[in-house]
């Protein structure tokens, strides 16, 4: 469903990621790792689209990223590391003008407006103003504009920041849920997200990937004499400079 | 065409539902409101003058159009320089800063259709903005008398083809003016410096044509062509040339123009 080949790109002489290449395959939940500024975010803007690349290629769904992005971001949902929300707007006037620009069927956007709200549960601040959300409404305001229209890939930004404890629990649910039909790609710091939800992991240092493979692959193929590494044990190992 | 016109009813509904197009109507109201009164009176002073010289032909020559109207149509442009910055500042610096712009961006919309909805917005501001002007003038038909009047006992008190192009003058400048200000906020991240710039842009063209006065022939015709306050003159005067809305429409079709290449820049950089 995503392919990444060889993808690097420049700012000026900072490097932020360096021949990246992985693929995600339809339906598959990929955990995306690295310490803060090792490239995640990068990797993501360019593959919904925001930032072109230095060189390389991304592919969404057999479209390239950069010469079709149209046909790219009809299928991306992305929900980036601060919540691109209206502070001046209520949740509904939100979620109504998401769904337009979104392209949602005019017929469609009361009930597909409903399902999301059901899912991240915001149902109960719809008609409250953003700006006086909490944090943890905030992040999920903006998981609920990643859901609408149903897209097939959904790219999220460390989606689990500011929520409560029970909060990320129903969020790893829905997450799991979405598995088979859709296509995630989720990163985050709290590693055990990643084991509860994802079946690969995919870490990165400084912009270079270092490891993309099954969570038990990569638990076998780093394990000591006497047992299996945990995930925190490999990212550690892998992801310090 | 419906992602355009969602995002124009967004930004409308923004400005409408936060105090700042309620503040920036309020402001301009009231100072129209000062520089019509001041009119008002010197028509007044004016006609009990004429009135003592016992001369009514020469009242016939005062007319509320051109004695209130026009002056003030005139002088509303000034008060447009000092407003459309401040509407036109967050346009696109804003989606910038408070990330919204990602957004924007990364939903399936052609950057042509984001320009075409920020820019019907600021038109939509500009047509409130008219629409609160053009009381004043009803105002002058409703309760005023003029000179032609006062002999022939029918008529407006207002020519109101020439009030009505007027109107339409001003909403060219404000569309023009706002055209400047969206390009400019949509290079920026911040909505002081697209103010600014955006101000000092427009203030130029505004008084470029005080230079006019020293300078002769070819410099002069062009400093005077550059310069908004001659095209909003014939307009307020009721005879707009062609090269009066051809000037409005070239700043209301590269201004969009300049800023659909500026946001498309982003996915380039």
């Amino acid at each position: 469903m995503i392919e990444v080949r060889n993808l690097t790109k420049r700012y000026r002489d900072l490097v932020a990621i360096e021949d990246v290449t992985f693929n995600v395959g339809k339906g598959e939940i990929l955990g995306f790792l690295g310490r803060n500024g090792a490239g995640k975010t990068t990797t993501m803007r360019i593959l919904t689209g925001f930032l072109p690349a230095s060189s390389g290629s991304a592919k969404v769904a057999g479209f390239d990223v950069f010469e079709q992005p149209l046909e790219v971001k009809r299928r991306v949902g992305y929900l980036p590391e601060q919540p691109p929300l209206y502070l001046d707007m209520t949740v509904y006037a939100y979620l109504k003008f998401v769904a337009a620009i979104k392209g949602v069927p005019r017929s469609k956007v009361k009930s597909e407006m409903e399902r999301v709200a059901n899912l991240t549960a915001v149902g109960a601040v719809m008609d409250r103003v953003i700006a006086n959300l909490s944090k943890g409404y905030r992040q999920r305001v903006g998981l609920a504009q990643a859901l609408l229209n149903d897209p097939e890939v959904l790219i999220l930004d460390e989606p689990t920041v500011g929520l409560d404890p029970i909060q990320v629990r129903e969020f790893r649910d829905l997450i799991r849920s979405l598995a088979g039909k859709h296509t995630v790609v989720l990163s985050t710091h709290i590693l055990s997200e990643i084991t509860a939800t994802c079946q690969r992991v995919l870490i990165i240092r400084q912009g270079k990937v270092v490891a993309c493979d099954d969570l038990q692959a990569l638990a076998k193929k780093y394990q000591d004499q006497t047992r299996e590494m945990s995930l925190e044990e490999i990212f550690i190992k892998l992801a310090e400079n | 065409m419906r992602n355009a016109l969602a995002i124009a009813k967004k930004e409308l509904s923004i400005y409408f539902t936060t105090p700042t197009a309620y503040a920036v109507f309020c402001g301009m109201t009231f100072i129209a409101g000062m520089m019509f009164l001041a009119a008002l009176g010197y028509f007044q002073k004016m006609s009990l003058q004429f009135l003592s010289f016992q001369q009514p032909q020469l009242l016939e020559h005062l007319n509320l159009t051109d004695m209130v109207i026009y002056p003030l149509l005139r002088n509303v442009g000034v008060i447009f320089l000092f407003m459309t910055p401040f509407l036109a500042m967050r346009l696109i610096a804003d989606e910038k800063r408070s990330r919204t712009f990602e957004l924007l961006m990364t939903a399936p919309i052609r950057p042509f259709e984001i320009m075409l909805g920020k820019y019907l917005a600021a038109l939509g501001l500009m047509a409130v903005a008219v629409a609160l002007l053009a009381l004043f003038p009803l105002i002058v038909t409703i309760f005023g008398t003029s000179g032609t009047m006062m002999n022939s006992g029918q008529g407006s008190p207002v020519e109101w083809s020439t009030v009505l192009s007027g109107l339409l003058g001003l909403f060219l400048v404000g569309g023009a003016m706002m055209a400047v200000g969206m390009f400019v906020s949509s290079l920026t991240e911040s909505v002081v410096v697209a103010a600014l710039v955006t101000f000092v842009i427009l203030l130029v063209l505004w008084i470029l044509n005080w230079q006019a006065g020293r300078l002769e022939g070819a410099a002069r015709d062009v400093l005077d062509y550059i310069s908004m306050p001659t095209h909003l003159d014939a307009f307020a005067k009721g005879a707009p040339a062609l090269k009066d809305l051809v000037y409005f429409l070239s700043f209301m079709i590269l201004g969009p123009f300049f800023t659909e290449r500026a946001i498309e820049a982003h996915r380039w950089a």
